[in-house]
């Protein structure tokens, strides 16, 4: 018989005399374990990491674009290039208290949000309800190819199309919003109600809970994560697309400002309002949808943690 | 003949109100041709026990030492679910774990499938085979290798009671023909008492409660008086161990 | 038993079956077309028969365009822009997929690229179309092939960290259990269970990279299908504007039926085929694993459209 060492033994083994195994029970009075140390230690080097990594890009990033970037286009486009093409980020800040001050921001902005939230408001209406209809499987037939022509078509062709049909009235722009961002609600939507918890609603019967309570703490929780997905992917979709109905027939918002201040070669102004909406998005994301749900998906655990 | 030792292995998890101790101070000899039983509450530390000495995981102290006849072996492992790999056929899973690729590690394979009389199925993708295959399939891989030491982790409580039943025997035969230490994590008392020679009793918090021979002739049916006895003592010490109420 | 008592089945009028829903609503879309018409009475917007024949005309290479460099057909610029769309999009994936590796198999890659990444997804294909055609000019490739990169990259390197993230680690703990060697987990775990993302990251950089680069086309070239729906627009031509429109529709449901069924089908067939969780999977822009990736990243998400 032969006698070997397993080869794990080697590295997985430290002295048992490293270690503080207290006997202790008490959770506040008790002394911490060496794996305990090592394991806190150990969180707090990957904290601390990732903070330093995170601001290493930054400061890289931003650098270069500061820096360096005129450099590299210029090798990429073959070509000696007005450095007004190429705005650093300092000079981008600098022109942000400019449009600030000519009130040119909150008008642009109001006029664009507007649209935004009248095409959307429109189309998720219409999206939920068709997402509703398609329970029924005739009406699931009918719509079905819609949804994918929705889904897979770029939004400049809706764009356009919208355009040349009713010009740059509402109708225009809502049908272009609306034929980008109905198929996400309604699929979304859709796909929600198939899902909805029979148990749960079969027992709340069995109680004899009222349909209004059935709604409140059954179908409405249920429902609320496939809202969320659908409003968070619709507006994005939808920013973009109206930016873009802007940019051919308008003469206000922030996608018409865009292309007034590429025309003149403006492009600090430009990035300007790219930035500005950036900053715009980040704040709906991160403080008004993520507070919903974060008040709202409590019970979730995978959110929690 | 395979010797296992175990020394003053402790392992934990986590930090302050999350600290979890799975395994306390354990000391283990098991040797040859046995089949030991690991029974105790959730959360004991049994299958944590299995995967340091698998290698899975690290200990936090203690020494491990297996020694096998020879010394590049390596282990067979069954786990809880069958763990194969999905976009591979049955025997390619087989093969995934040999050493060499060759003909006769390929008749081994298949030597093996026979004996769970699964022969037939080694083109299918394990996603085309019911749960009661599947876990077949892990048992035939895990012998695939023919190691000197196998370990068990609750192979058969995702299973019905009856396929588990015919796994069992099927188990128990291949035992008894390849004469292998077998280390058999179960939350099932029965189970236990009718495949083993010796049951360790874990309690909550990863202690080695204690060590039960259980010396009956095999093959044990589980309506046999006899056995039935063993099963109400193991039972009657959990109850001394205050184990039943967790 | 008669034939007609053995079908038990009662008989459904063809009116009420799915089949007829189905073919009702291109029916539908036209009559409503029409109806518009006639309720606009405008001098521009076109009735469907017009743009049909319009659209004829052009797949029988009756009509020209002019873009400077003398007359071109759809099948050229057609010919143009799938060049272009190929070129970007190998390059998303190339550099996408090692952007994506190092971000998935370490904490500070990710930490570093992160943030900068969620900012590429969010920006409009319309940024980048402007900016390049300043500063490439509308002549050659360049900036068509960047805006598609840059369209389509985000996506790549979002699915293929997750998919890193997501390896099956009770796979790699089993393979570990009976001493595998490492190359051979590599190639018989790690890489099929990155599949589903690689080809999820295929099928996004392709629809987003090629809508991305449609919009760079408009405003920063001066050939390509993007150019020609924008030379019809400003020429004021309704026909030629959703003439182009329904091409790009059909190239979207072609690229979709001839092209990516046929190749998760392919890729796929270890799946068992119960239920229909493999086909929500698989469909277009509605792929589970990149939908719950980009709820994980919790900001503007979506497609880089418009």
């Amino acid at each position: 018989m032969r006698r070997a060492h397993a080869r794990r033994t080697a590295t997985t083994i430290r002295e048992v005399s490293d270690i503080v195994v207290t006997t202790d029970e008490r959770p506040e009075g008790r002394q911490r374990s060496a794996e305990e140390e090592r394991l806190l230690a150990q969180r707090r080097r990957d904290t601390r990491n990732k903070w330093l990594w995170r601001i290493a890009g930054y400061v890289v990033v931003l650098l270069i674009w500061e820096y360096g970037f005129q450099a590299i286009m210029e090798l990429i486009a073959g070509r000696s290039l007005n450095d007004a093409l190429l705005p650093g980020p300092i000079r981008i800040l600098q022109t942000i208290p400019d449009i600030w001050e000519d009130g040119e921001m909150l008008s642009n902005f109001g006029a664009t949000l507007t649209r935004i939230g009248i095409g959307f408001g429109v189309s998720f209406i219409a999206g939920a309800l068709i997402g509703l209809f398609t329970q029924n499987k005739w009406l699931d037939s009918f719509f079905r190819d819609l949804v994918v022509v929705s889904l897979t078509s770029p939004g400049l062709v809706w764009a356009l199309t919208g355009l040349i049909i009713w010009g740059f009235k509402p109708l225009g722009w809502i049908f272009a919003i609306f034929m980008t961002t109905f198929a996400l609600v309604s699929v979304n939507i859709s796909e929600g109600v198939r899902a909805l918890p029979k148990d749960l609603l079969d027992m709340a019967k069995a109680f004899g809970v009222s349909s209004i309570d059935r709604q409140r703490h059954i179908v409405i929780p249920h429902l609320a994560p496939y809202i969320f997905t659908a409003v968070r992917f619709g507006f994005s979709i939808a920013w973009k697309v109206t930016v873009l109905t802007e940019v051919f027939s308008s003469n206000k918002g922030i996608g018409f400002q865009m292309r007034v201040t590429s025309q003149v070669f403006q492009l600090d102004e430009f990035f300007t309002w790219v930035l500005s909406f950036f900053v715009f998005a980040l704040f709906l994301e991160k403080v008004v949808l993520q507070r919903a749900e974060d008040r709202y998906f409590r019970w979730r655990q995978e959110v929690a943690t | 003949m395979a010797e296992i030792k175990v020394k003053n292995l402790h392992k934990e998890f986590g930090v302050g109100d999350d600290r979890v101790v799975a395994l306390e101070n354990v000391n283990l000899d098991i040797e040859g041709h046995v089949f030991v039983s690991i029974v105790g509450p959730s959360g004991c530390g049994k299958s944590t026990l299995l995967n340091i000495l698998s290698g899975i995981e690290t200990a936090s102290s203690g020494t491990v030492d297996i020694t096998q006849d020879s010394h590049d072996a390596n282990p067979g492992y069954v786990f809880q679910a069958a763990r194969l790999l999905p976009w591979r056929s049955v025997m390619e899973n087989l093969m995934f774990v040999q050493k060499e690729r060759d003909d006769e590690a390929r008749a081994r394979c298949q030597r093996y499938l026979d004996m769970v009389q699964l022969g037939d199925k080694g083109d299918k993708f394990p996603g085309e085979l019911s749960g009661g295959m599947q876990q077949r399939v892990g048992i035939a891989r895990a012998f695939s290798i023919e190691p000197d030491v196998l370990f068990m982790d609750e192979p058969f409580s995702h299973l019905d009671a009856i396929t588990a039943r015919s796994l069992r025997r099927e188990l128990h035969e291949m035992w008894k023909q390849t004469k292998k230490t077998v280390l058999f994590v179960t939350h099932d008392v029965g189970e236990a008492v009718e495949l083993s020679n010796r049951i360790l009793v874990f309690a909550k918090g990863g202690k080695l409660e204690d060590d039960i021979t259980v010396d009956l002739p095999f093959p044990r049916d589980p309506s046999d008086d006899a056995v039935a006895v063993a099963k109400a003592q193991v039972l009657r010490k959990f109850e001394e161990l205050d184990l039943l109420a967790t | 038993m008669t034939a007609a008592a053995m079908d038990s089945r009662p008989r459904v009028p063809f009116y009420r079956r799915p089949v007829a829903a189905r073919i009702l609503m291109p029916i539908a879309v036209i009559v409503v077309w029409y109806l518009v018409y006639w309720t606009l009475g405008s001098r521009i917007f076109e009735p469907p028969h017009r743009v049909f024949e319009f659209m004829w005309n052009e797949l029988t290479l009756e009509t020209r365009l002019r873009n400077g460099k003398g007359p071109s057909n759809l099948y050229q610029m057609f010919g143009l822009t799938v060049v272009r769309l190929f070129a970007g999009f190998a390059i998303a994936m190339v550099v996408g997929t090692v952007i994506g590796l190092a971000m998935g198999l370490s904490k500070s890659v990710n930490a570093f690229f992160h943030d900068w990444v969620m900012a590429v997804l969010a920006m409009p294909a319309l940024v980048w179309a402007l900016f390049l055609g300043l500063v490439f000019g509308p002549q050659g490739n360049q900036a068509p092939i960047y805006a598609c990169i840059l369209a389509g990259i985000p996506f790549v390197i979002i699915n293929v960290r997750e998919g890193v993230r997501n390896t099956p680690k009770e796979l790699f703990d089993m393979a570990r259990a009976f001493g595998v060697p490492q190359n051979k987990i590599t190639r018989n775990v790690l890489l099929p269970s990155l599949m589903p993302f690689l080809f999820a990251a295929v099928r996004y950089a392709f629809s987003v990279g090629w809508k991305g680069l449609v919009i760079a086309e408009v405003f920063a070239s001066d050939s390509g299908m993007g150019w020609a729906i924008k030379f019809w627009y400003d020429a004021h031509q309704t026909r030629g504007v959703i003439g182009y429109a329904l091409f790009f529709v059909a190239f979207a449901l072609a690229l979709e039926k001839l092209l990516f069924e046929p190749l998760a089908e392919k890729a796929f067939k270890w799946r068992p085929r119960v239920g229909d969780v493999g086909v929500v999977e698989e469909q277009f822009l509605l792929d589970q694993t990149v939908e719950g990736a980009l709820e994980v990243e919790q900001f503007t998400g979506g497609e880089s459209d418009g």
